[in-house]
Order: structure tokens, then sequence, then C-alpha cells
């Protein structure tokens, strides 16, 4: 069986290295995905998409980051359903691995250890002390990246996945107890489902001032003061969008692993 | 792009994937795992898809080694093929 | 002016090389978890730092003197600012979680490799 795997990965691999040969250069101006489709006489169909994406995203959504306007606004159904997935992955580690009740029923496969954290415990105070210097800064970078995520690299996955490393760190290196002090789990498991909230809910919201689902535009009456209200709209839209999806994915990130590490008994970590 | 850069990126990244593959204890597979993502990372930042690099950073390089780590911990440690 | 500025950043960046050399032969050559430990934290944690700070000084090279201050000085001493901030935080992390390594390390039993002639250590009898 092993075997046939081999020789079926070894087969699939060298066909899709034979494929890479007859792709254009990197970067090559000319070719199709910049160039647009083109007839066999060489007429031109129309302009290609990422063209259109680089040159005319600024004009209509205000943001300098095409990345974010890409991943936010003309995918917006794409990102959403990424978010739910998340949430769905979460959802289902949680069924799975949650124990309710004191947990008597299953033997532990471990020898179960006192890591409970005790203020001044001399053992641990270096990286106690490290950790209480460094979470803010680590959560403040996460808000940056979320808020930053128009003008730079960044957005609500990322962040997101920072915020939730923060308070993984701060379980780690203190407690599982302490961790779920600061962020219970009926605190993060209606963050994430706040979080989708707001992504659709801004959607449905679209959908009353008779645009379509997530064609944020139409939010142009609540940009009273702006100049160009329909572009600020969407600009705006975005950042409501990247907020949502920080929401789920730092809850989601720590109830995995607060689940995981405690064998869903949520009592005691790594 | 630096096609020497290049090249050495997907010598590294063969090595770390067949490593995480071929070896049985499964604390190691994770952490080479985390090399893998780290590296990936490194390309993708090279050929100028930042925003990728940065997701590929943040889950594959941080929270997914922690997820695997936590995981090897709660289950056997060696694997059995 | 310049040419000092590139030279001072050089050497720099290939005193932080060098270091990390060493720090790579002493993973290789040191006979027991601790003492490689050793050389990893301190190695990797002042040639990190060495390298960087060879990149911010690389970067008064973009500054502009001449005349007035122009806007474009600014960005390059953000650039600056954050290349001297990942200093200080590895200069923060990196010899906690050596730290972190070595504690986990002496609670899971690691023996470490001590002197043949001297058999009563004070390290062997405080363990028991």
């Amino acid at each position: 069986m092993k075997w046939i795997a081999l020789i079926a990965v070894t087969l699939t691999g060298s066909l899709l290295l034979f494929g890479v040969g007859d792709f254009p250069e990197w970067g090559d101006p000319h070719s199709p995905a910049n160039q647009g489709p083109k007839l066999k006489s060489g007429e031109q169909v129309s302009k290609a998409v990422s063209q259109d994406f680089l040159t005319e995203t600024y004009e209509v959504t205000k943001v300098p980051n095409v990345v974010t306007a890409v991943l936010a606004d003309y995918r917006g159904y794409d990102t959403m359903f990424e978010t739910v997935v998340v949430f769905a992955a979460g959802l289902a580690i949680f069924a799975i691995l949650r124990v309710f009740g004191d947990g008597s029923d299953t033997p532990p496969m471990r020898a179960v250890e006192d890591d409970t954290f005790v203020e001044g415990d001399h053992s641990r105070i270096i990286i106690g002390t490290t950790c209480k210097l460094l979470i803010p800064i680590i959560q403040l970078f996460a808000l940056y990246v979320i808020a930053h995520g128009h003008y730079s690299p960044g957005g609500g996955f990322q962040g997101g996945v920072i915020m939730g490393a923060s308070f993984i760190l701060l379980a780690i290196a203190r407690d599982l107890k302490s961790a779920l002090d600061w962020f219970s789990e009926k605190n993060f498991m209606t963050l994430a489902s706040v979080g989708i909230l707001i992504y659709a809910g801004l959607g449905v919201l679209c959908q009353f001032f008779e645009r379509n689902f997530l064609d944020y535009g139409a939010l142009k009456v609540f940009m009273i003061s702006s100049d160009h209200p329909e572009q600020m709209a969407r600009s705006y839209s975005m950042l409501g969008v990247e907020i949502g999806v920080a929401f789920t994915v730092t809850a989601i990130m720590f109830a995995i692993y607060a689940n995981l590490s405690s064998r869903g008994e949520l009592k005691e970590g790594l | 792009m630096i096609p020497i850069f290049d090249y050495i990126l997907l010598i590294f990244l063969i090595v770390a994937a067949v490593i995480s593959l071929k070896v049985k204890d499964l604390l190691s597979a994770s952490m080479v795992f985390g090399i893998y993502s780290f590296l990936i990372c490194l390309l993708w930042a090279e050929m100028g898809a930042v925003d990728v690099a940065f997701t590929e950073a943040a889950v594959g390089a941080g929270v997914s080694a922690v997820f695997l780590i936590a995981t090897v911990y709660n289950t056997k440690r060696r694997s059995s093929d | 002016m310049e040419n000092a500025i590139v030279i001072i950043s050089m050497v720099l960046i290939c005193f932080g090389l060098l270091f990390f050399l060493g720090s790579a032969v002493g993973i290789q050559r040191f006979p027991d978890f601790y003492t490689r430990m050793h050389a990893a934290g301190k190695g990797d944690t002042l040639s990190s730092l060495l390298v960087i700070l060879g990149f911010a000084v690389f970067q008064i090279h973009d500054l502009e003197f001449s005349g007035k201050w122009i806007s474009e000085n600014w960005v390059t001493l953000l650039v600056m600012l954050k290349l001297l901030a990942i200093c200080a935080f590895i200069m923060i992390t990196s010899p906690t979680s050596t730290h972190a390594l070595m504690d986990a390390g002496w609670e899971d039993g690691i023996e470490p490799v001590l002197k043949k002639d001297k058999p009563n250590n004070a390290l062997k009898e405080d363990q028991g």
C-alpha cells in the first residue's frame, strides 16, 4: 500500500513539475494574467482583472492596500465564509473535545501535576515578569495590525491570530486558569459569534438601502460630512468587517488552544 | 527576486518537509513543521506577497506549532509508522 | 561621511555574522544540553542585536541633511525606530526563552556533564 502511494505521489509531482515549465516568467508583464483574454487573431477581448484592481481600487474605495480591498470588498463573500470556516473549526473542536462535569469518568492519560501559578513563585518569576512586560505590547501590535490593514500588510486574520496568541502566551507562561480569568469560555464563544454577526450584519444593512448583500456603497447615507461618501463608506465598512473577522479569529484561536491543551476540561493546560 | 536565494530556500523547504514526514518523534516533527512554515513565509515575502507571508508567519509558524505541540502532549509522542 | 556610515554598518553586520557562526559551532561541538543552550542563547542574542543595529545604522544613509528638513526623513527615522524596537524585543525575549528551555530541561532531569575527577560535585548532592 505504501508503494502505491509513493508511486502516485511521484507521478503527480513530476506531472506538476512538467507543467511548471509552461508558466510565464515571474512578473512577466506580457503574461495572460496581466494582458487579459485575447482571441486567436490577436484581438483583445477585455482588459485584465489584475490591471483593473491595481488602477481603479484607490479611486473606488480610497484604500491604498489593494490586497485588503480585494479581500474585504470585491470578494466579501469569500472572506465571510472563510471566517465561517474558522468558526466552524472552533465549534468542531468544542463539540469533539469539550468535557462537562468534573471529568472523573475519563482517566487522565498523563500524570496530573499541580500547574497553578502562585504569585511570587520563584521558579517562574523570570518568565512571569517577561510576559507581564510583553503581553500588552503584543496586544497593542495586534490592534495596530487590525486597524492599519488599509495601509500596510495586515488585517483581521493576522491581527486576530496575534491577539489570540497573546492569550495563549499567558496560558502557557502562567496557567490556563489565569488566562481563563481574563477571557472566560462564555466570553470567547460569545465573541466568536459576535464577530460573524458583525460581518453578516453589515451585509444585511446594505440590503436595507436597496443594494446587494455586502455592497458597502449603500452605507453612504452615514457619511454625512465626507467629500466622497460612497468611497469612504466602502473604506469604513472594510474596517468594520476586519474588526468582525478579528473578533472571531481571536476567540476561536484561544478556544482551540484551551480545549486542546486541557483535554476539553479547561482545568489545567500545558 | 534573487534566484540563488530562492533556490537555497526551496532546497531547505524540501529538506524540512521530508524531515517532518520522516521523523518518528512527533514533537520534533511539529517543530520541523514550524521551520517549514517559516521558510515558506520567507519565500513569499521575498516574492512580494507580503500579506500572505504575514499570515503564514502568524498562523503557520506561531499558533499552529503551539496547537500541534498541545496535541502531541496530550496523546502519544511517538509515531507508529 | 557616507563611507563612514557604510563601514560602521558593515562592521556591525560582519561581527554579528561572526557571532552567529560561533553559536552554530557551539551548538555542534559542546557536549551536553546546558552548554549547547548557553552557546545558542548568548550567541544568538548578541548576533541578532548586532545585525539589526547594523541595519539601523545603514538607514542614516537615507537621511538628507542638505538645506531644510524634509518629510521623507520622518519615514527613515520611523524605520530606525522600528528596528531599535525589534532590538529591545530581542533583548527581552531571547534570554527569557533560553532560561525557559534550560528550566524545562532541568525539571525533565537532564544530567549536565560534570568533571570526572570530582564525583561529589555540589550540583549532584543538591539533586540527591
